[in-house]
């Protein structure tokens, strides 16, 4: 076991230094001068030669090998530069935006589990009938539906319409359901197709039989036996949607003027803050090279077939 | 190790309800009482407030920080910290007689020593010399505690509106910096004091001390929402009371109509800023002939624009500034589209055949390069312009390009047809007209306009030296050789747009787009 969480851990790095190297040369590679947004964004009129000087102040004119190496020094010392746009110091930003995404992401897998569970078990308790009907019209509609979509949908029907919930920023606890509830609207549909189809196909193996014939109804062994018989491939998918959430927070922060990571991130882009949209693609990277790990583990963990094989 | 299955979900189910308890518990911040506050919607956070570096919301500076002069209607510049002044020796000296009794936000007195230190900030500094009182800048001196003279090497053009600008004009109190001079904390002389300012928000309530008419509710929010459709939920679900303005958090002609539909009140300001077609006949052959110009200028519906894309708010412009600028020269109507007379003058220019015309085999072909990001709403201006031009036999080819992109087309002439915003009110017209108009002004962020170093250059060069009664005369010529020459097309005055609920009353848009409308209201509660 030790073996299989080195040899992870030892991809996970390459996979990181890959990910610099591709998060790096995307940026620079993006056309526009950021030194001609700078001086506009510093000034209404810029002097002669104002250009050139942001250009050198912020090392634009350094060959991109050494733009890079730089860079990747700084950022395995947890220092990401000043931002172009703001001038702040980014690792600080980041710092004070990674709870908001944290707790979006959070929020969002909590509330995914719980209603693809929901859904998937409503699904498999009653196959074939209306209420795996509605589950699988359900999860169909959270899957094709667009996420800026949910989200205007919900800040129309909970804030503008019944004034029930605040439609931005952080104003009590009440503030967190909308984005929690739009960014976990995809995950979930997606989940709970999985739920009900592991359940499915584990309610059609032979220890189910066995279950049955000691007088288990269909309920209790879906509970004590199915249930946990899925957790491997419900995690490894839960993993892969926690990681797809990122990009959602892209679109919810910014609906529900949550100053997170995706708003910052969003912010970089629309300005060519290099400094942090570099930042943000190695930590959004990161995270996801962290959850795949940390989902591999916890499959380890729940799958005695597995652990055998690396025993 | 050995861990079942169950065992993992209990824990886990457990582990994350901690986390999500603690992080709730350390993120709970209540709501403010809405009584007595007036909540605004600002785009992007406040940022870095000293009135001399650049980066932050220009109508936060405005609630706290108070020029010598302020911009009025029509360019009209009223008295501020300054209550008189006088310019003497050929516009070469400033005499400015200082508001008595007028204290910072901490105390300190704001006298003729106080508007040296912060005149000396910024005056004579190259960083600045975008401002020609900076510029030609040669000495200071203090005359007495309320009296102060500026000498300037050269006499200042538009002196009086550069010194009412937002930034680095304004006044900041001698301590709100530390020992370096560097920028502590924004103390100004204004009307509002900040409380409190993060990435969601910033907040200020009013200043008891403040000399002028004191605004007569207690608190102010800027609320920032970076999202336009969220600006409009969040008026409509009444957790903000304003939200508009070109730059403050704009919003588009169809959320100003959904909003009067909903029963808010919308006030849309004609604007001073122009929405102006660039030719580039450098890169485009065809457009070397004034008469191809002429003829894309009135093959454009500027009616059909104002009327369709801005829903009427906006007005078709026949000049390159409106009547709301000082200067602006005679006013002219805006060109009615006329497909059968555009269409003669691309014959009479030698441009022949259908659907598309050419000329020696070459198709009349040319490149409109937009960018929503730097104009919104241009991609859907360009496609109705691409159809009328279709018409009338031109192939417009449509290049849609984002914000950073766009600067580097723009600054590299790569385009036939663009788009140009004018600066506005304060900055007018002399701003957009050197900078944007005249060859020797080296402008590296926008790009120019139109350039003519042999005719345009001369004429501006004498509208930017003329004093007193020429000025009018003189920056005429410029607006009659640019009208002549079918130079450029301007298309549209484009609006301010403002929306508020009914809590907010005696609501005005503000003079520049900098300014922060907070005067006048009063908040029914």
């Amino acid at each position: 076991m030790f073996h299989f969480i080195s040899k992870r851990l030892k991809h996970s790095l390459v996979l990181l230094f890959l990910a610099s190297l591709v998060c790096f040369t995307l940026v620079v590679s993006a056309p526009g001068n950021v030194a001609v947004l700078i001086a506009e964004l510093r000034g209404a009129v810029a002097t002669p030669g104002y250009v050139e000087q942001v250009a050198e102040e912020i090392g634009l004119n350094k060959p991109l090998l050494m733009r890079y190496v730089d860079w990747l020094g700084d950022a395995v010392r947890g220092n990401f530069g000043i931002s172009y746009r703001t001038g702040q110091d980014v690792s600080a930003d980041l710092a004070a935006r990674m709870s908001v995404t944290g707790i979006l992401i959070a929020g969002g897998a909590v509330i995914a589990t719980l209603l693809s569970l929901a859904l998937g078990f409503l699904g498999a308790l009653w196959p074939y009938r209306v209420p795996d009907r509605v589950s699988r019209g359900l999860a169909l509609l959270g899957a094709s539906t667009p996420t800026f979509f949910v989200g205007a949908l919900m800040i129309y029907g909970f804030s503008v319409h019944f004034q029930l919930l605040p439609s931005f920023g952080f104003n009590g606890p009440q503030s967190w359901i909308l984005p929690w509830l739009t960014v976990s609207v995809l995950p979930a549909a997606v989940l709970s197709r999985v739920v009900r189809v592991g359940l499915e196909e584990t309610m059609a193996s032979p220890f189910v039989l066995t279950a049955k014939s000691k007088g288990l109804g269909r309920t209790a062994i879906l509970f004590r036996d199915a249930l946990p018989n899925i957790t491997p491939i419900f995690i490894n998918a839960l993993g892969t949607q926690v990681g797809l959430m990122t990009a959602t927070a892209i679109i919810v922060e910014p609906l529900f003027a949550w100053q997170g990571l995706g708003d910052y991130f969003l912010a970089g882009v629309r300005f060519r803050d290099f400094m942090v949209v570099q930042a943000c693609l190695l930590i959004f990277l990161t995270f996801f090279i962290l959850v795949n790990l940390i989902v591999d583990l916890a499959v380890l963990l729940t799958d005695p077939r597995i652990r055998r094989q690396w025993s | 190790m050995s861990v079942k299955r169950r065992t993992f979900l209990q824990g886990t189910a457990g582990a994350i309800g901690l986390a999500m308890a603690q992080g709730a518990l350390s993120k709970i911040v209540y709501a403010q009482g809405a009584a007595g506050t007036l909540r605004v919607a600002i785009a992007k956070p406040a940022g870095n407030l000293d009135p001399q570096s650049h980066y932050a919301i220009w109508a936060i500076q405005d609630l706290m920080f108070e020029p010598l002069v302020k911009y009025g209607k029509g360019g009209q510049i009223e008295p501020c910290l300054a209550t008189d002044w006088k310019i003497e020796d050929g516009g070469k000296t400033l005499h400015l007689t200082l508001r008595e009794g007028v204290k910072f936000q901490d105390g300190t007195k704001f006298d003729a020593a106080a508007c040296k230190w912060n005149l000396e900030r910024w005056m004579g500094i190259d960083q600045f010399s975008w401002m020609n009182c900076s510029k030609h800048f040669q000495s200071l001196e203090v005359v007495d505690d309320y009296h102060i003279t500026v000498h300037f090497k050269e006499p200042v053009l538009a002196l009086m509106q550069e010194l009412s600008y937002t930034r680095p004009t304004r006044f900041l109190s001698p301590k709100s910096v530390d020992a370096d001079g560097k920028f502590k904390e924004p103390v100004g002389t204004g009307p509002w004091v900040q409380i409190s300012a993060d990435d969601t928000q910033s907040v200020f309530e009013h200043y008891d001390g403040y000399w002028g008419d004191k605004p007569t509710y207690e608190r102010l929010e800027a609320k920032v929402i970076p999202d336009a459709r969220s600006r409009v939920a969040a008026l409509r679900a009444g957790e903000i009371d304003l939200v508009g303005g070109f730059w403050i958090a704009p919003l588009t002609p169809e959320e100003g109509k959904q909003l009067e539909a909903a029963g808010f009140n919308v006030v849309v300001d004609p604007g001073n800023v122009t929405l102006v077609m660039a030719f580039n006949p450098d890169r485009a052959e065809p457009l070397k002939d004034p008469q191809v110009r002429k003829a894309v200028s009135i093959g454009i519906d500027r009616a059909a624009i104002s009327k369709v894309l801005y829903h009427g708010y906006a007005k078709p412009a026949g000049n390159m500034f409106s009547a709301a600028l000082p200067y602006a020269g005679k006013q002219f109507d805006a060109p009615v589209r006329d497909a059968a007379a555009a269409s003669a003058l691309l014959e009479k220019a030698g441009w022949t055949g259908s659907p598309i015309r050419s000329k020696d085999g070459k198709p009349l072909t040319l490149e409109l390069v937009v960018s929503p990001d730097a104009v919104p709403g241009s991609r859907v201006i360009a496609e109705v312009i691409q159809s009328e031009m279709k018409e009338i036999g031109i192939d417009l080819v449509i290049r849609s390009v984002d914000h950073a992109s766009k600067h580097t087309d723009m600054l590299e002439q790569k385009y036939d047809l663009g788009f140009f915003l004018t600066y506005g009110a304060p900055y007018d017209p002399f701003g957009s007209l050197v900078a944007l108009c005249l060859s020797t002004f080296k402008n590296d962020v926008e790009g120019k306009l139109v350039t003519d170093p042999v005719n345009l250059d001369p004429l501006i060069n004498a509208a930017t030296a003329a004093t007193g009664d020429q000025i009018q005369p003189t920056i005429q010529k410029v607006y009659d050789w640019l009208r002549d020459n079918d130079a450029i097309a301007p298309l549209v005055y484009v609006p301010s747009i403002w929306a508020h609920s009914k809590r907010v009353q005696g609501f005005t848009s503000p003079v520049t787009e900098y300014d922060m409308p907070y005067e006048n209201i009063v908040l029914a509660e």
